[in-house]
């Protein structure tokens, strides 16, 4: 008896020890800083010393009515939103498809395709951030592109003007076209379009059709310039676009490690009783990976929530905060100007309490219409 | 008879047209991660002015000085040897951890197990990243703001959740008779967990390392708001340097931007189906 106190004693005495150092860390990192913040986000702590600084207490509810009539934490909430959309309607979907076109051996080379389209999740978020920063700014190759097909469609048109006319002609049918081609912003260059057109190609006579084709392109061939993040209203589609070209691929891996888990004797045995590829797909894949799917869906909504570091590098929340998301409209009342933590933490608060009500309803939706995996 | 041969034909032009389909819109996404990338690498040889005259061609004659460049300006030669310890730590500490909560929370009996595992599995959901305000301030007021302690503590409570997840689940697959012959020879339970319980968990080790080395190294939001001293920022802090006033100094920052993403790509290339095994593993949430 007094053998199993003494063993029951020292499994216990083991069992703290070997716990309690990461649960100190956790609440260390996640339990203390949330009551902090409830405790700050009905304060009018403004910063510097929590004790013995200037004092502070309880004002009540202001920052959390700051925060919902004020428009730049629903343009944020708006934001996270369609991070959420583009997550859940966008790299799920592609995911999931491209891992059934490599599970189901539709395309070769399975270790090639995952390879390559998970490396944009290995590379550091700032690092993508900035490159598609300078590939969307007027100055990266997106614009050169677009100037080239420009001028290569222009010559091109430029040619079978030419050809009708059965070579270099400066007949007034030719010309006309040509100043048709070049536009209302061409023909502006001049003053009489016709007569001058016609002394300007004279000088060419006799010159190879390629330099003519060159010089007409560089005089009336308009050079775009790209400034998507500059422009308000259309900022946050290619902010879109690269939170959909981050992360499909690890949807992808994930998608496939599942599939690829089921018996594949159940697939096969199915085809051999003459199922069609829809019909496995809906029968037996779609219901194994239900699980999968739903949970797919919590890590989007909650890595939607939590993201901070690509935006806040490829556009800062800018152009005039209109590419703000949660995570940056909380960081800047904090950090920019005159901090404003009761705000600030408020709106931590806000997006904890969002976090865990989506992935409440996610679990709910999955009891209720998942679970088909036995 | 003649239909039905007519039939499988058409059905086999309709498998190839979609399977070349196929091939296309997944080359695509295939070659709008690689060029980025290739593009990114190739401009990084050019001087500023090259690469505004023409964004697409190669190099005309490459140079190393952006790397030089960048590498002092972004004080590379602090950041890299910081980046390496905070992974490091980071990662060991994790492991070690999750690995001694889970053989507690999975071999040894106590009333506490459930509400205490419970919490960390609530702790997978919740992000750390939103509350980054009450930790800076937390950090503050504990007066470890601007330590490597700091990131290093911060670093290893974000990633325990899962690691615990993990660490519980593998080890509850060991046999209990495992534990119980070793007690029964006398050993105690944290010359159970060093000697036995470790050498086993290789694999969910692994997989956590994985998992957590790819994180730690390219983490910003945290460790933005823990340090401010350069001599002790990590390597991504380096980087984002290079947005503001540099960001029109295109080679150095495309140098900058190489810099930060190479070793990983190396880690990948020589790790790539334990990270992706990770991946798949570290998904499982809930």
């Amino acid at each position: 008896m007094a053998h199993t106190n003494k063993t029951h004693f020292e499994e216990r005495r083991a069992y703290w020890a070997m716990v309690m150092p990461s649960f100190a860390l956790y609440l260390l990192v996640m339990a203390f800083p949330i009551i902090l913040s409830v405790i700050l986000s009905v304060s009018n702590y403004s910063g510097g010393k929590m004790f013995g600084g200037e004092p502070w207490g309880f004002v009540g509810f202001d920052a959390y009515v700051r925060v919902f009539t004020d428009p730049w934490f629903w343009n944020a909430l708006k934001n996270n939103l369609y991070i959420v959309l583009v997550s859940v309607f966008g790299q799920l979907p592609l995911g999931f498809i491209f891992a059934y076109f490599i599970y189901a051996k539709i395309v070769k080379a399975p270790g090639f395709w995952q390879g390559v389209l998970y490396v944009p999740n290995i590379i550091s978020v700032i690092v993508v951030g900035l490159l598609w920063q300078t590939i969307f700014s007027p100055h990266g190759p997106i614009g050169e592109i677009v100037n080239y097909f420009r001028v290569a469609n222009f010559q091109a048109q430029l040619e079978s003007i030419f050809n009708t006319a059965g070579g270099f002609s400066l007949s007034d049918e030719v010309l006309h076209n040509i100043l048709n081609l070049a536009g209302p912003a061409g023909q502006s260059m001049f003053s009489d379009p016709v007569p001058e057109l016609r002394d300007l190609l004279s000088s060419y006579q006799g010159q190879p059709m390629s330099d003519i084709y060159t010089a007409l392109s560089n005089l009336f061939v308009q050079k775009w310039s790209p400034a998507f993040l500059t422009k308000p209203d259309v900022a946050m589609l290619p902010v879109l676009f690269v939170i959909l070209w981050m992360y499909t691929g690890m949807y992808l891996i994930l998608f496939l490690a599942n599939m690829q888990k089921i018996d594949a004797q159940i697939v096969e045995s199915a085809r051999i009783d003459g199922a069609n590829e829809g019909q496995v797909m809906r029968f037996i894949i779609l219901p194994a990976l239900s699980g999968t799917i739903v949970n797919s869906a919590i890590l989007a909504i909650s890595g939607s929530l939590s993201s901070f570091a690509l935006i806040f590098a490829m556009t800062g929340g800018g152009p005039s905060r209109v590419t703000e998301i949660l995570s940056i409209y909380m960081y800047n009342n904090a950090f920019l100007g005159r901090p404003n933590f009761p705000l600030a933490n408020a709106i931590s608060l806000i997006m904890v309490l969002i976090s865990v009500t989506l992935i409440v309803l996610t679990k709910a939706v999955e009891k209720r219409y998942g679970g088909k995996e036995e | 008879m003649s239909e039905t041969i007519h039939e499988s034909r058409l059905k086999k032009m309709f498998s190839i047209i979609g399977r070349v389909a196929v091939y296309c819109v997944m080359g695509l996404f295939a070659f709008m991660t690689l060029y980025p990338i290739f593009w990114l690498i190739m401009n990084s040889f050019k001087t500023t002015r090259e690469y505004q005259v023409s964004q697409l061609a190669l190099p005309h004659s490459p140079t190393l000085r952006n790397y030089v460049e960048a590498w002092e300006m972004g004080e590379f030669g602090l950041l890299f040897p910081n980046s390496i310890i905070y992974t490091l730590g980071a990662t060991v500490g994790i492991i070690f951890l999750s690995l001694m909560a889970g053989f507690a929370f999975a071999k040894l009996k106590s009333r506490a197990t459930k509400p205490i595992y419970n919490s960390f599995i609530i702790g997978i959901l919740l992000t750390t990243q939103t509350l980054m305000i009450p930790l800076f301030l937390e950090v503050n007021l504990l007066g470890i703001y601007n330590t490597r302690l700091a990131v290093l503590l911060v670093y290893i409570g974000a990633g325990l959740p899962i690691g615990i997840y993990l660490s519980t689940e593998y080890i509850k697959a060991i046999p209990n008779a495992v534990v119980e012959s070793a007690r029964i020879d006398g050993a105690g339970f944290f010359k159970i967990f060093l000697k036995i319980i470790i050498p086993m968990s290789v694999p969910v080790a692994t997989t956590l390392a994985m998992l957590n080395i790819t994180a730690t190294w390219n983490e910003f939001a945290l460790i933005n708001i823990l340090v401010s001293k350069t001599e002790l920022k990590s390597l991504p802090l380096g980087i984002y340097k290079f947005s503001g006033s540099l960001s029109t100094d295109y080679g150095k920052q495309f140098a900058a931007l190489t810099i930060g993403m190479v070793p990983m790509l190396v880690f990948y290339v020589i790790f790539r189906k334990q990270i992706t095994k990770g991946v798949a593993a570290g998904a499982i949430k809930g």
